[in-house]
């Protein structure tokens, strides 16, 4: 297995995070696996960015705690990233930043570059120091320089040929600087292309934009919300193409009701929020149950409460969107746990909103939606448009009449005919209604509304995805996991493994409802259980309690902004059982390390 | 054709005898029957007080929204099926307090779509509170010591916010607004009627012999909607006159392209039209590899 972590480290607005993926997209490129990772803090000049690319050429999942090479922008990045560079690992650092007073381990390797001298040398602009040491980091790998020369050249080709051949001239100047300057071979890890075909590089929050797409996606309403937006983003440009309307409306509110009112045109529909514009949506979530609008909402999860850590990550808003709303009434909510996840997810939910007539919610986080994971081209064949029961060529109703939208039914759907369908013509209402529509206070018609909109329960549940389950059979210690952190927990196996731990991973892509008997049955089945979650309090957890009545051994739970690194997943889980399984019941993961994204210059750097 | 027979469901409104809702529903039923609009294209979006149960006695396809949300819901109704002739209706306190920030907004965009404005200054399903156009000093359940604030102008707000058929019709003149429904109808782009109607229950200040004394209409008085200055000078007449002359009528019109004619994607047809089956996402994969 040939593997390295890199890292680019410096202020907001250097341009780190473009850098990055431009680095992962020379290795995706190359055949290889990539997990392509950011960290930001919610400024737009200033601060701390890094972005670390890991590459391999086996199945990767997670980012990792520890990086083999890291670039350093700035003085900062030297000071927060050196002692958690790897055993025999480098730094690469521009070299008119003064570290004589820095303490280094004796393993790490320095290679500092003349940044300003090549720029000058070059003709070229200071904003392409960071292509410099795109260059520098190949020379040190023995990578293919014709990669990352292919991807500038695409990048840049839409600002002319000047651009791209100043661009690579500039990468190839710090390949040759290193090469000219630094001992061959010194830096020990090395990484080959293992083929050309080329992988995508994307992100939770794009690939559940092309699932969307796939799925029929027409009208897409959103406001701006960190970590949601990169979805609006990829909508607004792909708008033309796949002919969608993608309207930034006025506020969060209103999104939501576009959506819905979409919905009840029949355009597939969807608005993307984290969890403070999901709080404003919350009323038209209620709306859309009782009218039954077809509407997916993609939550996009960070810290909470309030306006909290916007650009970190966080599973704590499954309860809130579990009961969010006045009143009681089904609605779906999925959690990818990866890429392909997000891609097929988004499209089922399209069909599951619609064929059901429900709100469907989608709920990723800052860690899914914004780190960029290789892929290869999603796979469609399993997807397919399912419509439901649109009510077409109506039989003609008398004058005054309406047509029976909300008709009981057995399975609690009802035809649903579209604005524009002769004799369709109905009241879809927020107010509980009759079958026509009309608003209605007869207690037995409210009854029957309300087991008519919960009876979907029955065929939901048929639709949604059981657990996954990875790893040794029988295992001595099962991982329960939702969402996102199936990723380090898959990485996590690898490395118990390595330590003679048997464990397994049991994923939950579709969160709620949950399924009683099949979930039980298939929990019963542990021997042990951790549950691991990105929040205080373990709400999946709780889930499980009140829906399933399973109680889990143990949680493990993390909420300092991050998600679980794979490491320490393993760590804790060898801890447990080196106690003979009776250590804590409930184990709070933190980093040990500690630096501030946001105020770097408190460290006077 | 389409008579009032068509438009008018078995279900009898339900409002305080001699409220103005009457008038205005009877102006919807008669403009979309004069303009022989079938009501299998219509849909009436509404937001929640007395004014949201319009779209129930008229019998077109009907959306009954959340309080204040008549107008993005509307609004995504043209953009998903921009062949429809798409009504937003409520009230002053559904359009004009809580739902204010739509109001903005759409008029700046220019959806072609019918925007009808219930307004009797009052809060009246919910008992009697003071609206934003309540009047200085009105007393109510919630200003029981009078209100302080002015009052909300919508017209003056909508000439100057974007808004490109800008009306006010009364409730106690049926022939005149539902002429005034029939030109925002007709009318391409975003049209404000903004309507007196006396809440006769709730409201014992702004009563139907008040408006009646008060109201005269801008087409007798040879206005010219093109010109907005004048129109802008008109809008403030009522605060002008302390309230004592309260023009009715078409106040300002303009021709500016729609928000969804400017869309390439509903060039062909309506998205709701648009095969959905078959989409090839493989040109798309490029800008990630």
């Amino acid at each position: 297995m040939a593997e390295l972590t890199w890292k680019i480290g410096g202020q907001a607005g250097e341009g780190a995070m473009v850098t990055g993926r431009t680095l992962g997209k020379a290795f995706t490129r190359g055949g290889l696996n990539v997990i392509g990772y950011p960290e930001y803090p919610s400024l737009i000049r200033g601060g701390h960015n890094t972005y670390q690319v890991r590459v391999s050429d086996e199945k990767i999942y997670s980012p990792t705690q520890k990086t083999d090479l890291i670039v350093a922008l700035n003085k900062d990045a030297v000071v927060f990233h050196k002692d958690k560079i790897s055993e025999n690992g480098g730094i690469i650092y521009d070299e008119a930043i003064d570290i004589s007073a820095i303490q280094f381990r004796p393993d790490i390797k320095k290679y500092p570059i003349p940044f300003a001298k090549i720029i000058a040398e070059l003709k070229a602009l200071p904003q392409m120091k960071n292509t410099i040491t795109l260059g520098a980091t190949l020379a040190l790998i023995d990578y293919s320089f014709e990669k990352i020369a292919s991807v500038l050249t695409d990048e840049f080709k839409r600002k002319g040929d000047e651009v791209v051949r100043q661009n690579v001239a500039v990468a190839k100047a710090g390949f040759d600087y290193v090469k000219a300057n630094f001992k061959s071979g010194e830096f020990q890890k090395k990484i080959k292309p293992v083929s050309d075909k080329r992988k995508l590089l994307i992100g939770g929050n794009e690939a559940a934009g092309f699932g969307a797409i796939k799925g029929g996606l027409k009208l897409f309403a959103s406001y701006p919300m960190t970590p949601a937006s990169t979805l609006m983003h990829f909508i607004a440009e792909k708008e033309e193409e796949f002919s969608i309307v993608m309207k930034h409306t006025e506020d969060e509110i209103a999104a939501m009701n576009y959506a819905v009112a979409a919905g009840f045109v029949g355009v597939r529909s969807m608005c993307s929020t984290s969890g403070g514009g999901f709080a404003l949506k919350v009323e038209a979530l209620g709306f859309a149950a009782i009218s039954e609008s077809p509407v997916v909402v993609y939550l996009c999860q960070r810290p909470g409460p309030s306006t909290c850590m916007p650009t970190w990550t966080e599973q704590a808003d499954l309860k809130f969107a579990v009961s969010a709303s006045q009143g009681e009434f089904l609605r779906v909510i999925l959690a990818p746990g990866d890429v392909e996840e997000s891609f097929a997810l988004s499209a089922k939910a399209l069909n599951l909103a619609e064929k059901y007539q429900i709100p469907v919610i989608i709920m990723s986080d800052k860690f899914l939606g914004e780190t960029h994971f290789s892929a290869d081209h999603f796979d469609e064949s399993q997807l397919r448009i399912e419509r439901g029961k649109i009510a077409k060529n109506l039989p003609a109703i008398k004058p005054g009449e309406r047509f029976k939208r909300y008709m009981f039914t057995k399975d609690g759907v009802s035809p649903r005919p579209l604005p524009g369908e002769p004799n369709g013509m109905h009241v879809c209402s927020s107010y509980e209604h009759d079958e026509t529509g009309f608003s209605s206070e007869s207690f037995t018609n409210r009854v029957k509304m309300v087991q008519k909109r919960a009876k979907k329960l029955k065929a939901v549940l048929e639709e949604l995805d059981p657990p996954k389950v990875f790893g040794v059979e029988d295992p001595e210690i099962s991982i329960i996991c939702w969402g996102s952190q199936k990723l380090p927990a898959l990485d996590a196996l690898r490395i118990l493994d390595d330590s003679g731990v048997k464990a397994s991973v049991i994923h939950f892509s579709s969160v709620f409802p949950l399924d009683p008997k099949k979930v039980r049955s298939l929990l019963k089945m542990c021997r042990r259980t951790i549950v691991l979650e990105n929040n205080f309090t373990g709400q999946f957890a709780s889930l499980l309690k009140e829906y399933v009545s399973f109680k889990p051994n143990y949680k493990m739970l993390k909420y300092d902004g991050r998600q679980f690194f794979a490491e320490q997943i393993a760590e804790e889980v060898k801890k447990l059982k080196d106690s003979n399984w009776k250590g804590k019941k409930e184990i709070h993961v933190m980093e040990e390390e500690d630096f501030e994204y946001y105020t770097p210059s408190k460290y006077h750097l | 054709m389409i008579t009032l027979n068509d438009l008018t469901p078995k279900e009898k409104p339900q409002w305080c005898p001699g409220c103005g809702d009457f008038g205005i529903v009877m102006a919807v039923k008669t403009a979309l029957s004069e303009l022989n609009i079938s009501p299998q294209d219509t849909v009436i979006a509404t937001g929640i007080g007395c004014s949201g149960k319009s779209c129930h006695y008229v019998n077109t396809y009907g959306f009954e929204s959340l309080h204040g949300r008549s107008v993005p819901c509307a609004s995504a109704i043209k953009l998903a099926n921009h062949r429809l002739t798409v009504i937003a209706q409520g009230g002053d306190g559904d359009g004009y307090g809580i739902g204010m920030q739509h109001f903005m907004h759409v008029m700046r965009r220019n959806y072609d779509m019918t925007y009808l404005v219930h307004d009797n200054q009052i809060y009246g399903l919910t008992t009697g509170q003071a609206s934003p156009t309540s009047m200085k000093g009105m007393k109510s359940k919630s200003t029981p010591h009078g209100v302080i604030e002015v009052p909300f102008n919508p017209i003056a707000t909508a000439i100057t916010s974007g808004a490109t058929y800008v009306a006010r019709g009364f409730a106690g003149d049926m022939k005149h607004l539902t002429e005034l429904v029939k030109g925002a109808i007709t009318h391409k782009g975003f049209a404000l009627v903004d309507i007196f109607q006396p809440c006769i229950t709730f409201n014992k200040l702004n009563t139907f012999q008040w408006f009646q004394q008060r109201v005269y209409k801008l087409e007798d008085s040879g206005h010219d909607p093109k010109n907005k200055d004048v129109a802008l000078a008109k809008a403030f007449e009522q605060e002008k006159t302390n309230y004592e002359r309260l023009p009715i009528g078409l106040f300002y019109k303009e021709e500016r392209p729609t928000y969804e004619s400017q869309l390439p994607q509903l060039k062909d047809k309506p998205l709701v039209e648009q095969d959905i089956s078959n989409i090839d996402l493989s040109k798309a994969y490029e800008d990630f590899e």
